[in-house]
């Protein structure tokens, strides 16, 4: 018999099933239709509900507020756009940007971890910011208009290979990356050590007595959490070619945070469903007026303070309750 | 010598004079922000757009004729009503709640995406500069000062230290310090908790307002004047101790200060990093910051 | 002659002008039930966070088996093999009375068990089961702990402190606020415990402690009064003037 948190575990992972199935029904309408718009807008939604998992697995799972992680998204997308524009390879951006985001991610952890709740928010939202301040400034980075000019490029995948340029190709392919990056924080969550971060969430005093120390947990999942933002950030310039400062700012940070909570914190489905449906708002509202930030606005209030669960946190349960009346085996 | 007075003269004291204002208008911004934090231990993530709704209805009403002078009394107490209902209407709602600052920092930043938005509804993209209401300047030790500036440090000195009287040496402040220190012990010795802290919370909202009218003739009104401006009471409220007058006062002061000389040793454009990074810091060394904060010790 | 699974020497803590705890020494016995009683104030509390490492010592020792573990951090105290409840209940509240034992019987898995997933930990789920049904838990093992009656919830917090095998169980007033009837099940319980557990606990019911104690220890005024048998105890004249002529 699998316990309560696993088979919520398992909803996520139905849910993610049909979302996988309705991106896969866009994909093939992209391609009939000749779309390149819409499946471009879909995988920029996609690489923010990375950003957003990111902010899901401290938010929801070890308690912690970022107002920062645009600090490590912004970093795998200037790192990537970097890399590929002196060796046009995915696979080096990627593990470049791996290899640094746990690094910073290392390092911003003990910063941030030395402080709790609503400091733990405060600090993470100042060191994004003196980030942004310096990449803004900085003019071997491009300062205010960013890089520009990064390269097309042909992401080899032994079998077959995928441009960052084909709508669908690379729909596709970041929808496989996002739904990895779901897969391994999930798999990570459902372990004893996962397990951990939700006791740290759930009463924090009570963990040294069980014989762990609270500061190695929050710091790996500072750093999951660092590096699947970064890596998610590490796709926005193949897709747009571009890298520019406002990657960093703390709109992007307070994105990720509203499409969490919207979405369910604490259900990681909830990041993905959180971005698509962020997404379509903002381009359905953005059709009739520029002014899509009130609904969104309203929309969020709203959901803090009637749906605190969110959308898939108020869906799940449904789901829970079918997986729990299948016969055991 | 007289290389160095002229020096002081034409480069430092400007440079200061300059950091000197922003100094105040930050602290005026931040005094609400310390004050709703200290009290109902709620980060109001919509106090920049608070500060924005001041200098816009101030803008509204002075587009039909009203005078400054009347502003300045007028737009504080159009405030007060406003945060009442926000604080009693959409605070309490979730205040309640286990996680409650997490909730409430979310449910201020959503309205506060809200109010910006409307701003540019209402008002259009571009910056309103109103008109200086004192022109001219005054020259004292060779040092030129505008006018409006010299009434801006002035009144500002004038409205922190009578925020601080009130909250440090009347009954009323009393009432909301106990309430800060002690919610259920403050009630039951018959402090009204819930009206004070509505009220509190008015009278940050208000004044931030009141900044807004202030500050306009000299930033100039916009609808992201809010998230511009926040930024930097955010660190000066942090940097001081969150819910700290006298924190907010120090740290205000001296952050704009430090912000004006890396202006003018290093380069502007080091100044915000460097301001945001004494936050970071501060947060890692000394959470609680430079003072304590209300209501405890 | 084996060192005491517990010893503690001479352990001091101020706060601020005031001596909470003033050079108690003790040591208990393997699989005895030691209990402190004193009235409020006496420092029994602050002397189970300094045992248990909740707060560091400022003079003393704490022996465990004869290693000095003093002054080390809850998660040290615990490798050394020791456990603790506390007065206040202390639970996870919104995860399942299942989850909470879990977790606290997880640390019985050997370190690579830590990446795999939660249901092949089954050291741990063998433990979790065992628990369940020593407490009478099992028809509420799918409930959060939250959601339990206050008795419940305090047989709960023995059982998380218990479940991850400790050596010296340290239970502070478990049957604190408990019905007549819970009160005698969870001595019962105690009772039980101590065939494979050292117990030192803190108890207001007189009543209860003379009949389950093997061993008291009275404070008064942070200080250690008295120790000995419970009828020692009761005996003794200082205790009778400190402690029960106050009751």
């Amino acid at each position: 018999m699998v316990d309560a948190l696993t088979r919520s575990m398992r909803a996520s992972h139905v849910l993610v099933a049909i979302l996988v199935a309705a991106s896969l029904a866009v994909a093939a309408f992209g391609v009939a239709t000749n779309d390149t718009f819409y499946l471009r807008l879909a995988t920029e939604a996609l690489i923010f509900a990375g950003l957003a998992l990111s902010v899901d697995i401290l938010l929801g799972y070890t308690g912690l507020l970022s107002l920062g992680q645009a600090l490590y998204f912004g970093l795998g997308a200037y790192l990537s756009a970097l890399v590929l524009m002196v060796i046009p390879s995915f696979w080096a951006a990627f593990a470049a940007t791996a290899v640094v985001a746990a690094l910073a991610g290392l390092i911003g952890g003990f910063i941030v971890n030395r402080v709790r709740g609503v400091y733990f928010a405060l600090i993470t939202f100042g060191m994004a910011q003196v980030a942004a301040k310096i990449v803004y400034n900085t003019r071997a980075l491009g300062a205010s208009d960013g890089l520009i000019g990064v390269p097309v490029i042909n992401i080899n995948l032994g079998i077959a290979s995928v441009s960052s340029a084909s709508p669908a190709g690379f729909f596709l392919f970041v929808l496989a990356l996002i739904v990895i990056l779901y897969a391994l924080s999930a798999y990570l969550l459902d372990t004893p050590f996962g397990r951990l971060l939700i006791a740290l969430r759930a009463n924090e005093a009570r963990i040294p007595f069980l014989g762990y120390r609270t500061m190695t947990p929050r710091l790996v999942a500072y750093v999951l959490a660092a590096m699947v933002a970064a890596l998610s950030g590490a796709l926005y310039p193949m897709l747009r070619g571009f890298v520019s400062p406002e990657l960093f700012f703390f709109a992007t940070s307070g994105n990720a945070v509203i499409t969490v909570v919207t979405g369910g914190a604490g259900t990681l489905v909830g990041a993905l469903y959180g971005s698509v449906l962020l997404t379509v708002l903002k381009s359905v509202i953005g059709s009739y007026t520029e002014h899509h930030l009130i609904v969104i606005g309203l929309l969020f209030m709203g959901a803090v303070i009637f749906l605190p669960k969110g959308l898939m946190g108020s869906v799940r349960p449904l789901i829970e309750r079918m997986l729990a009346r299948e016969p055991k085996q | 010598m007289s290389e160095a007075i002229q020096y002081f003269q034409f480069v430092l004291a400007p440079q200061m004079l300059i950091g000197l204002v922003l100094g105040v208008a930050v602290i005026l911004v931040a005094l609400g922000l310390t004050i709703i934090f200290g009290l109902l231990d709620v980060i109001n993530m919509s106090h920049g757009e608070f500060y924005a709704l001041g200098a816009f209805i101030a803008f509204a009403l002075s587009s039909v004729g009203l005078p400054f002078w009347l502003l300045l009394i007028l737009v504080p107490l159009v405030m007060l009503p406003v945060g009442y209902l926000v604080e009693r209407g959409l605070i309490q709602r979730v205040f309640h709640s286990g996680d409650r600052h997490v909730r409430t920092l979310l449910l201020t930043f959503g309205l506060g995406l809200l109010l910006e938005d409307a701003f540019r509804l209402v008002f259009g993209p571009n910056p309103h500069r109103p008109e200086t209401p004192i022109t001219g300047g005054v020259e004292a030790f060779g040092i030129f000062v505008p006018s409006y500036r010299l009434f801006l440090i002035v009144v500002g000195a004038a409205i922190i230290a009578a925020v601080a009287f009130v909250v440090y040496r009347t009954r009323l402040g009393a009432m909301v310090r106990a309430a800060a220190f002690d919610r259920d012990m403050a009630a039951s010795l018959g402090v009204p908790v819930q009206h004070v802290y509505a009220g509190a919370f008015a009278f940050g909202v208000a004044l931030a307002g009141l900044a807004g009218v202030l500050l306009a003739p000299i930033y100039s009104i916009f609808p992201t004047m809010g998230r511009d401006f926040i930024l930097m009471a955010f660190t000066v409220v942090i940097v001081g101790g969150m819910g700290s007058i006298a924190g907010a006062v120090v740290a205000g002061l001296l952050l704009t200060q430090i912000q004006a000389i890396v202006s003018l040793y290093i380069s502007p454009v080091w100044s915000d990093p460097i301001v945001f990074g004494i936050m970071v810091v501060m947060l890692m060394v000394r959470p609680q910051g430079l003072f304590g904060r209300l209501g405890h010790g | 002659m084996t060192a005491p699974i517990l010893e503690i020497r001479d352990l001091s803590v101020n706060f601020g002008g005031l001596r909470a705890v003033d050079q108690v020494s003790f040591s208990i016995a393997r699989n005895r039930i030691t209990t402190v009683i004193g009235p409020n104030g006496a420092g029994k509390s602050t002397l189970f966070n300094l045992i248990s490492g909740a707060i560091r010592p400022r003079d003393g020792q704490v022996l465990i088996e004869g290693v000095d573990c003093t002054g080390q951090p809850p998660y040290r105290m615990q490798a050394a093999g020791l456990a603790r409840s506390f007065q206040i209940t202390n639970l996870f509240f919104e995860l399942t009375v299942a989850e909470n034992l879990r977790l606290a019987a997880q640390i019985l898995e050997p370190v690579s068990m830590a990446w795999r997933p939660v249901r092949s930990s089954r050291v741990a789920q063998r433990r979790v089961d065992d628990l369940l049904e020593r407490f009478g838990l099992s028809g509420k093992a799918q409930y959060t702990a939250g959601e339990l009656s206050h008795g419940e919830q305090r047989r709960l917090e023995v059982a998380v402190a218990l479940a991850c095998e400790p050596k010296v169980l340290l239970l502070d007033e478990p049957t604190q606020g408990m019905s007549h009837s819970d009160t005698r099940d969870t001595a019962e319980l105690i009772r039980s415990l101590a065939a494979d557990v050292t117990v030192l606990l803190i108890e207001h019911d007189i009543g209860l402690v003379m009949s389950l104690s093997d061993h008291v220890v009275v404070m008064y005024q942070g200080q250690k009064l008295a120790e000995g048998s419970p009828a020692d105890v009761r005996a003794n004249p200082a205790v009778q003037t400190a402690y029960f002529g106050h009751a």
